[in-house]
Formats: C-alpha cells, structure tokens, sequence
C-alpha cells in the first residue's frame, strides 16, 4: 500500500523508473507457466484426484467410513478446519496489526500473508462441507438456518472474511499488474488478457493512488472485525456447549492468540520457500526472518499465556466432568501427543528464538515447521479429547465406538483440502507477482533518495 | 457385542470387591410370596409398569442393553437376578439401594407383584409359590371400599372405610390408612398414617402450598397401611386442594433455544446489522474499484498513457 502523503516527486523520478525496471525483472521471472509449474500442478492434481477418489467413497457409503461415532462425531475434518481458520488469521495480523502501526518491515511480506489468508480461508469452507454425512442438505443451513446458531454465524463470517481477504490480496496488486501487464508479452495469451482486465485502466495516476489508498485503509480496518468474528465465532462453536473442555469463557481469545502462532509460522514456510526458489534473496532478507522470528517470539508467548488460564485454571478447581478431561490429558491416553505439542511446538521454539542464530531464514524454517506441525495436533487436542466424556452415560455402543480413530478415508479426505490449499498458493504465487513490485520500488527510492539528501 | 458386554461386566466384576456387592435382603422378607397367582394379566401389567419404572436402567430384559452404571444395574432376565427369591426381588424394589430408587412410595404391592409376575416369565424353570390362603381377613368376605371428602375451609380431607356384605354395611375400625398425593415421578404421603376411628372415618390436613394443575386439581390417593389385612383395596380422586399452576411454556417467549422466527430481537439486530456494515464497506470498496476504472479511462482518453 502507499502511504497516506503521496510524493509526487518520488513515483515520476528516473530513479523510480528504473528501480521499477529491475525490480519487476526480479520478480516477474517467476511469473511463468514453466515445465517446473505444469509438473508441480500435474503432481498435485493426480494427489487431489486420489484423495477425492477417496471422498466419493465417502459421499457413497457415509460417514461410517471415517472414525465418527456416536460418542466423538467430530474429527479430524472439524480439527482441520479450526486449523484452516486460524492459519488465515494471520493476514490480518500482518496486513493490518503490523501494518496499520507503521512497521514497514512487513511491506514485502504482506501481500504473502494474504495469499495464505485467502487459500486456507476459501478451503475452509469446503472442509465444513466433508465434515457432512449429506452434503446436499448444505442449503439447509441458509434455508432453515437459526440465528442462535453460532453454526449460522461462521458459515457468515468465513465466507465474509474470504471476499475480504481476497480483496486484501487483489487491490494493493492493480498497480503491480498495471506495471507487468507490458512487461510480460512472452507469457500466455490469456494471462496478459487477464492482466489487462484485472488492472483496472490502471495508468499510474495521482488520482487513482487517492482512490486505491482510500479503498485499501477501508479494507484494513475492516478486516480487523472480521478476523477477530471468525475466529472467536470458531471458539464458540465449542465454548457455548457446558462440555467439560470446551465450557470456557477464554476460548475467543485462546483461539485468536493460537491462531497468530499458527498463522506465523506458515508465513515464514512460505517466505523460505519463496526467497529460496523464486530467488528473492535481496527482497527476503535475512533481516525480515529476524523481525518476523520475534514476531512469533511475542505471539508464542501471549498464546503460551493463554494456554496457562486455560488449564491451569480448570487444573486448580477440578470439577469433576474437567477432571476426567485433564488427567487424559495430563497424564492418560492423550497424554504423549498433549506435552509433544506444548512443548516441541509452543516452549521450545519461543527458547530456541530467543538466540539470534536460531532466527537465521534456515533455522527458523525448521522451528516454524514444528510450531505448523503442533498447531495442527493442536487443533485435535481440542476438538477430539473432551468428546470421549460426555455427560449422558455412554450406552448401547459397540466398545471399539468409544475411542475415536481417524481412518484412511478420513485421512486421505483431509490432505485433500492440503492440497487444495497448496494448489491455490501455488496458482496465486505463480500467476501474480508474489511481492508487491510498486511498493518496492517506490520504498528504496525512496530510502535511496533520503540517504543522498543526508550526504 | 453380548460378548464384549460380558467382558465388561467380568471386568467391573473384578475391580469392585463382589463382597461389598452384596444385598442383604432380611430373612423375614426372604420368604414374602405373592397374595395372587401370576397369570397373563398380571405379567400384561407388570410389562407396562416396567417399561415405565424399570426400562430406563435395566433396558429390555433378555436383551443385556442396561445403562453402562456402576455397579451395573443388570438385565432381570439373567440368572444373577432370577435367583432371587420373589421375596427378596420384591424386597430390593420396594427399598432400593445406591442409583437405585425406593419404589416404596411409586408402586403399591400389587404392582410390584405384577412386575415381579412379567419378569419371572423370562425364567423357564419358575415355579410361583402363591400365599396359601389370605393369612387372616379382617372383615371375611366382605367388600371394603374407601371414600374421601375433601373440605376446603379448613384444607382437610375425611376418609370413610366401610365394608360391604350382602346389603349391611359396617365402618372399618382401627385400621391404619394412608393419603398420597401424585407427584411426576411417585407418590407423596400427606401428613401422617391414621387410624379410623369408630366410625372408620380419619381425618388428614392438607398443605397449603401443594401445586395442583392449570384449574388447582390434585389427584390423592387413599390406601390402607396393612394390605395383607385389609386388602389392597384404594381410592384415587381429584380434589380441587392444590394452587393453580400454569406450566411455564419454554418456547412461548423469545429465547436463544428457540426457532428462528421466535429469535431474541437484540441478536436478530446484531447479526443483521454486522453483515450489512460488513457487507457495505465491501460494496463501497467495489465502488472505488469502479471509480479507478473510470479515472483511468477518462484521463488515458484526454491525454497519452502516463504509464511506463
């Protein structure tokens, strides 16, 4: 985004010019559909094609052929979809957290924040859908929908949030494809077609940087509401039930401060990922892990803090139906998966990025798969344990029914909407410029031109 | 799944000492035996009576489907229970013990029979032992019928026994009666046990703060204390005693449980009004959208492209 006072002086100067010249050869040179692209899409569409395969055996027999039963109906498929929310929160909290309050560190980072905000955000809708034994009853939820259902409320604000983050990606990006539309006449036709559209009449006018700035700093805000609806209307699809577990009044909170854990540490998978294979050494440098790696210091630790209210509190007063849920977690079945997470995802990491050689790019890609990794087991430390002890007695079941088992089917279903998610990073990434060209150009003309100015 | 059940069972066997197990039923009521045979009609009846009274514990007996308790409830038509003598099955309803409630004050005698009657048809090698002759009647041969008067000056009920033989009838004397009073789930005594008077009449107050129905109605109850003696003969009638009570309707009101068109207002207005703000800054985001565009053309048009 541009900032608010336009210098005129800086965007018609030569230097600005030719700062744009080679910046947008840097980061247009992966805009390409390359061998390395259609091979990497065939790759993910045969893996989609597989584990869909997988979903129409579901859609045929129901269900019974995932590891839901009576007693834990929600699985892996509702786990993944509070993972899918969370992880997209995090284009808020770059865009706009970081970004409203000056940091200008975040310039090249955000506009990947928003890609991995839009990708897990338009899946997670979709992944609702394959927690469903008959999808085709889904209008039902808009038809006879009640609007006490918290159901009702995050069927809104996902799909709400999605538009928006997906605006977020596109407005800030008019200027960069107005900027590549002329420099890409070697790609295919219907790229530089869309490039055409999607630009908007963009001519690089005073008057339309007014507009854009209006229309983005309108977004920015608005995504902050949101962000914070969609999540903590996540928490209480769990927290407005008296079950031992989930009846807790800081799950908004505990799910936001998680949610920014998770969210972070997919930014710096995918900002490795870009600066090593796109080659953008000299837009990611090692300075922006070094910022970010202590941005995911604080929201580590803001989340390891919620984390102590959420069981200590409970741990000290150990109502009975809460005592039952603990030990399991404490020390029972689901202890070993309960301490790998606080630990190697959430204490670890926050001691580890304490050292400045651990916020190295390459190091920190290690930690944050990790953080990634346990937000996901998370996610089904939350939804899954607290089913297993139910108020009713649990009657007439079969005893295989009474501890939940993900199966293959499930497992398969649910790396689909990965790959999905994968797939529409990849096409967002390849397709558009992935840092934003304008910006940074405009931002070392800028810091160039102050540096004469101080000579 | 009978088999995973049976290991269940074996296994709680274990954990819980069979010792502390054990119901101690009195020698006495050991022996206590039916004051009727048990035929079709009395296991009809006790059918019904137990899907009412005993289903939702003990499940379908023969089908093993009891509630996952602790001690386990049991299903009747397993050899654990049908052991029992009918004295002391009869014995352990009428007390209870644990999760189990006292049927004492729900169930009359002959519906305990009538129940013990339908289980014991699920025993193939049962064979009822009746009571051999009604031990010793106070009025021989006679009808005794029990009559009650409510007076609502003073909230007291009079009680009127009375035995019927051919055309005379003769007040029942000295006997013991109780008045009971309908609850949802058994039966309330009111006051304490009398004893008729000369002219076998027995006077009860009643509370004056005992919620009747929608127009104050209660239905009461009248039974002797000793049936052995006197016969199980009773007497159920609605008296207008009781404070009207009109049932609280939970989904007359606005409430969060209940369908959408009876949403409380304030979420209605808050759900609405969030998405239509969201949903215009949204639409007044497209609008600047649509305002570059037409800056664009507008100024391409007046003069050559800016653009580099």
């Amino acid at each position: 985004m541009k900032p608010d006072k336009m210098e005129e002086s800086i965007i018609t100067s030569e230097r600005y010019i030719k700062k744009i010249d080679s910046v947008s050869s840097d980061i247009l040179r992966n805009v390409r559909i390359n061998r390395g692209f259609i091979l990497w899409m065939g790759f993910l569409s045969v893996a989609l094609a597989a584990t869909l395969f997988a979903y129409t055996i579901q859609l045929k027999e129901g269900l019974i052929v995932t590891g839901l039963r009576d007693v834990t109906s929600w699985g892996i498929y509702i786990a993944n979809f509070v993972f899918f929310v969370a992880t997209s929160l995090v284009g808020m909290l770059i865009s706009s957290v970081l970004g409203l309050s000056g940091a200008k560190w975040i310039k090249p980072i955000a506009r990947i924040a928003e890609i991995i905000a839009v990708a897990f955000a338009a899946v997670a809708g979709l992944v609702i859908i394959s927690d469903m034994g008959r999808p085709d009853r889904l209008p039902n939820v808009f038809l006879f929908g009640r609007v006490q259902s918290p159901i009702l409320w995050d069927v809104t604000v996902v799909t709400t949030y999605f538009f928006v983050s997906l605006l977020l990606w596109f407005l800030p990006m008019i200027p960069d494809l107005a900027i590549s539309r002329s420099r890409i006449s070697d790609r295919p036709k219907f790229l530089i077609k869309a490039y055409e559209i999607l630009s908007f009449n963009w001519i690089d006018h005073k008057k339309q940087y007014e507009i854009l700035n209006q229309a983005v700093r309108v977004l920015l805000i608005l995504i902050i509401p949101l962000a914070f609806a969609i999540h903590t209307v996540t928490s209480w699809l769990f927290a407005v039930t008296p079950r031992g577990g989930w009846d807790s009044s800081i799950f908004g909170p505990y799910f936001i401060s998680g949610a920014f854990v998770s969210g972070t540490s997919a930014v710096i998978i995918a900002m490795y990922f870009f600066r090593v294979n796109y080659k953008l050494q000299k837009y990611l440098t090692e300075d922006h892990f070094e910022k970010i790696a202590r941005v995911l210091v604080l929201v580590s630790i803001i989340y390891i803090y919620f984390n102590i209210n959420e069981f200590l509190v409970p741990g000290y007063k150990l109502k009975s139906i809460d005592a039952v849920h603990l030990k399991e977690l404490f020390s029972g079945h689901y202890a070993p998966l309960f301490w790998s997470v606080q630990l190697l995802g959430l204490v670890i990491p926050v001691i580890l990025l304490l050292f400045r050689r651990m916020r190295k790019p390459f190091p920190l890609l290690i930690i944050s798969g990790f953080v990634l990794m346990a937000s996901w087991l998370k996610r089904f430390i939350i939804v899954v344990p607290p089913q297993a002890h139910p108020f009713l007695p649990v009657q007439n079941v079969p005893a295989e029914w009474l501890v939940y088992k993900p199966t293959l089917i499930e497992s398969a279903v649910t790396t689909a909407s990965l790959i999905l998610v994968i797939m529409i990073i990849t096409i967002l990434s390849k397709l558009f410029p992935v840092l934003p060209i304008q910006e940074i150009a405009e931002e070392e003309t800028r810091a160039e031109a102050e540096q004469l100015n101080s000579n | 799944m009978k088999n995973i059940l049976l290991v269940i069972i074996t296994l709680q066997l274990f954990i819980f000492d069979l010792k502390s197990q054990e119901w101690i039923v009195p020698d006495d009521k050991k022996s206590k035996l039916s004051t009727f045979p048990f035929d079709d009609i009395t296991r009809k009846a006790g059918e019904k009576l137990f899907s009412v009274n005993c289903m939702s514990c003990h499940g379908t007996p023969g089908k093993g489907n009891f509630l996952n308790l602790v001690p386990p409830p049991g299903d009747p038509a397993t050899e654990k229970i049908q052991r029992n003598s009918d004295g002391e099955i009869f014995y352990k309803i009428t007390t209870g013990r644990g999760q189990m409630p006292s049927f004492k004050s729900v169930l009359s005698s002959p519906e305990i029979w009538n129940i013990i009657s339908y289980l014991r048809s699920f025993n193939k090698t049962y064979q009822q032992q009746v009571m051999a002759v009604i031990t010793s009647s106070a009025y021989p041969g006679a009808d005794i019928g029990l009559f009650l008067l409510f007076n609502s000056s003073d909230s007291t009920v009079i009680l009127r026994a009375s035995a019927t033989k051919g055309n005379s009838t003769v007040p029942v004397t000295g006997a013991e009666v109780k008045l009971l009073i309908h609850r949802t789930f058994g039966l309330l005594t009111v006051d304490e046990a009398k004893t008729t008077d000369k002219n076998g009449m027995a006077t009860f107050r009643l509370p004056d703060n005992l919620p009747g129905d929608t127009s104050g109605n209660i239905m009461v109850s009248a039974r002797f204390v000793n049936e052995e003696l006197f016969g199980s003969s009773t007497k159920d009638t609605s008296l207008c005693a009781g404070i009207k009570t009109i049932p609280v309707n939970l989904v007359a009101d606005r409430a969060m449980w209940n369908n959408v068109r009876k949403a409380p207002v304030w979420l209605i207005l808050t759900y609405s009004l969030g998405l239509l703000t969201a949903l215009g800054f949204i639409f007044y985001v497209l609008m600047k959208l649509r305002d570059i565009f037409i800056v664009g053309e507008t100024l391409s048009s007046e003069k050559p492209s800016k653009e580099k």
